[in-house]
């Protein structure tokens, strides 16, 4: 055994109970203290450091694109299922907490996991073709969904057709969220709802039930065989992975304040996906890791598309400034899918095991 | 001696009294509509650098700023809270419906005015209406300034509406239904056309089978082109006249459908490039070549749109004097009407607005492609007659 618990470099476990543990070592116990002290003073560190106050915004985008990225992992990551409909199940949660707060009055609080709900219910009917449908099939399946989602929000009055249903400002704790808090009492609603989303998954992956998912991804006759009920447990992804896109989605009605079908359409299904890839497919951290880059790469090549249009580098009339972003967007995917297949999680677990086994090289 | 420092003791004090304001403009220069959105935003700099040569506003130098959202209503809510939150700007120039739509609670919030580039009537509708601001007549009225030509030509007759499948396109159909009713007009269909319709043969022939002779499209110029070309193959283009709001017509139009775009009429409220007589339009050409755009930049009727955007806003800042506020632009706004209307020149009429009145140039014609690609004005400008009754100002 080590001498300390907060030194250890490498697992010591002797029981089959420290093997189910959340944390393997102390220090990780230690740094996920560390790291939610750190998020809690966030905007407060970015207020002192003189950054400009719309990176909050970014941050709190980051964080709701997470919620909904772990949903995608759970389905396409864990259990093996191609979604390409994420940002259909997200825009079904927008919806039903929009009704939920504008037609039954109830607070956000009730609103927002009602809508979790919601998603989950339609994740788990849509989730049904699975049984019988596997990789590209799946993908259609899940692609005609996305569709299906647009066409009826556009047809249904109850729905403004697509319009915007405006939602009124929270109010936590006696604080109204206004446009000059909004970012601040926003950033404090979605944080621990991340956190504890995040922490629920790790746990839920411990049990019968998330095991069986990666079982079934890994081969489902073998699971059959071992007495797992593949299609149970891949209705039970379905239905986990549009529950978060659901959350994720209520969140993002309130943030925006208000829902619009555009939010929810194919491109932002094929952004959650391409985040999901760039993280790493199948991995917690790459659930955070994957939008942190994706939100962070629009920003800077926003910013570097208005140098050059500021600089006029490129003669007028050459729009090659602008076609920056969605290049970049493009390229990053498939840079990742050729030499980094594992995303950023990999590159994380890599520094993780630098600092564990520091000073030591092996 | 005397005279220098006096002139120097000017020049400090002029330097020292000038303000630099932001103009922003938050829309699509690339992504879905950037066909429209790219030359917008040429003309909303253009402009603005032109205002800031000749000094169109004592002692204030503007900041240019054109910001590429992408079409991502996120997005534009990012711009707004920098531009309006950090550096208070006082008045904001947005583009898409859908974000547009959904700033409307922050807008009615922060008071600051804003004017729009989608012409969707429900932006000026309650709630959260007060500080929303349409630089032309809506698409509702352009379709039922339409409907009323048709009902004038041809009592009785059918229509059908096609529309692109989001809040844009679907706005004007309840409008156009109930002026329908009015005029004695039938709508016999209303179908969804979306950018990806690379075969309407379908859809045409069902318009044809239901007797339909004159066929609106809320839509832009891309979907609307491919009905025309395949229209054009059909034979249809003599037995159905083919029409369309402001986004659906213009020169974008006849680019993408070619010869099969003659005869095809367009509601719009702007001058076109082609009428070089006019002084707007004479503007629009020095700027643009001033500005060294290309040819097929300064021909949009877009880049114009963009400038009458960037005029309104610049003239209410002028207007606003010292109190270049949020609420001193309000108030310019709301009172450019009656002897203080702007005549910017780019449109067919003067822009007007009130506390009650939140659409600028509401006057529009009616113009219609020729064998050469050009719209050529079939009325003189005017006003919907029946708008007013199916819609009214709330």
């Amino acid at each position: 055994m080590p001498a300390s618990r907060f030194t250890q470099t490498g697992n010591y476990r002797v029981r089959y109970q420290q093997d189910q543990t959340i944390f393997a070592t102390a220090a990780e116990q230690a740094s996920l203290v560390v790291g939610l002290l750190l998020l809690l003073t966030l905007p407060f560190l970015l207020t002192a450091l003189g950054l400009p106050k719309t990176l909050l915004r970014d941050v709190n985008m980051v964080m709701i694109f997470a919620i909904a990225v772990i949903g995608l992992n759970v389905t396409t990551g864990y259990a093996g299922l191609i979604n390409i409909g994420q940002a259909a199940f997200m825009g079904v949660g927008a919806y039903a907490t929009a009704l939920a707060a504008t037609r039954l009055n109830l607070p956000f609080f009730l609103a927002i996991p009602l809508g979790g709900l919601a998603a989950a219910l339609v994740g788990t009917f849509v989730g049904l073709p699975s049984l019988r449908l596997k990789y590209l099939y799946l993908a259609v399946a899940t692609l005609a969904f996305q569709v299906i989602f647009e066409w009826t929000v556009g047809h249904l009055p109850l729905l403004a057709q697509g319009g915007a249903i405006a939602l009124e400002p929270v109010q936590v704790f006696g604080v109204k969220a206004t446009f000059f808090n909004h970012n601040l009492v926003w950033y404090y609603i979605i944080l621990p709802v991340l956190v504890g989303l995040a922490l629920l998954w790790r746990n839920v992956l411990r049990t019968k039930h998330g095991r069986s998912l990666i079982a079934v991804r890994d081969n489902d006759r073998a699971a059959a065989a071992m007495g797992i009920h593949p299609g149970t447990a891949k209705l039970t992804a379905f239905m986990i992975g549009s529950f978060y896109a659901g959350i994720a989605g209520g969140l993002f009605a309130y943030f925006q304040k208000a829902v619009v079908i555009e939010d929810y359409t194919l491109h932002t299904s094929v952004q959650l996906l391409a985040m999901a890839i760039v993280g790493g497919l199948g991995s917690l951290p790459g659930s955070f890791l994957g939008p942190l880059f994706i939100v962070a790469l629009d920003r800077v090549m926003g910013g570097v598309s208005g140098w050059i249009s500021e600089k006029q580098l490129f003669p007028q009339g050459v729009d090659a400034a602008t076609a920056l972003r969605p290049l970049a967007f493009g390229l990053s995917i498939v840079l990742f899918l050729m030499f980094e297949p594992r995303g950023l999680a990999n590159w994380w677990r890599l520094v993780r095991l630098y600092f564990k086994k520091w000073p030591y090289k092996f | 001696m005397k005279k220098l420092l006096t002139l120097s003791a000017l020049v400090l004090a002029s330097l020292a009294g000038a303000k630099d304001v932001t103009l922003v403009w938050s829309g699509a220069i690339t992504g879905p509509t950037s066909d429209a959105g790219a030359p917008f935003s040429a003309g909303v700099e253009d402009y603005c650098k032109y205002a800031n040569q000749k000094k169109l506003i004592p002692g204030v130098t503007l900041k240019c700023v054109v910001r590429d959202d992408q079409y991502n209503n996120a997005n534009t809510q990012r711009n707004f809270e920098e531009f309006v939150g950090n550096e208070q700007v006082p008045v904001f120039l947005g583009y898409s419906t859908g974000s547009m739509l959904q700033l409307k609670g922050i807008v009615q919030e922060t008071k600051t005015p804003t004017l729009t580039s989608s012409y969707h009537i429900g932006l000026i509708d309650p709630p959260n209406n007060g500080y929303m601001f349409l630089p032309i007549a809506s698409y509702s009225e352009n379709i039922v300034g339409l409907l009323e030509y048709v009902a004038s030509k041809d009592k009785g007759a059918k229509v059908a509406l096609l529309v692109n499948p989001s809040p844009f396109g679907r706005d004007p159909v309840v409008d156009a239904r109930k002026a329908a009713d009015k005029l004695g007009l039938k709508i016999a269909d209303v179908q969804e056309v979306g950018a990806n319709n690379l075969d309407n043969t379908a859809l045409l022939k069902r318009l044809e089978s239901q007797g339909v002779k004159y066929v609106i499209n809320q839509n832009t110029a891309g979907p609307v082109a491919n009905i025309l070309k395949d229209a054009k193959r059909l034979g249809l283009l003599g037995k159905m006249q083919f029409m369309g709001a402001h986004y659906a017509g213009g020169e974008d139009l006849t680019k993408l459908a070619g010869d099969a775009a003659k005869g095809f009429i367009w509601a719009t409220s702007y001058y076109l490039y082609d009428e070089a007589s006019k002084p707007g339009m004479k503007l629009v050409k020095q700027i643009g070549t001033q500005n060294k755009r290309k040819a097929d930049t300064i021909s949009s009727v877009h880049y114009t749109s963009g400038m009458l955007g960037a005029a309104i806003a610049i003239e209410a800042m002028k207007r606003a004097g010292s109190n270049l506020t949020a609420d001193g632009v309000y108030k310019a706004l709301t009172g450019m009407n009656g002897k203080n209307a702007f005549i910017p020149g780019f449109t067919v009429g003067p822009v007007t607005f009130s506390a009650k009145d939140h659409v600028g140039a509401e006057t529009m014609r009616l113009l219609q492609a020729d064998g050469t690609g050009n719209f050529k004005a079939i009325t003189g400008p005017m006003r919907s007659k029946v708008f007013a009754q199916v819609h009214p100002m709330k």
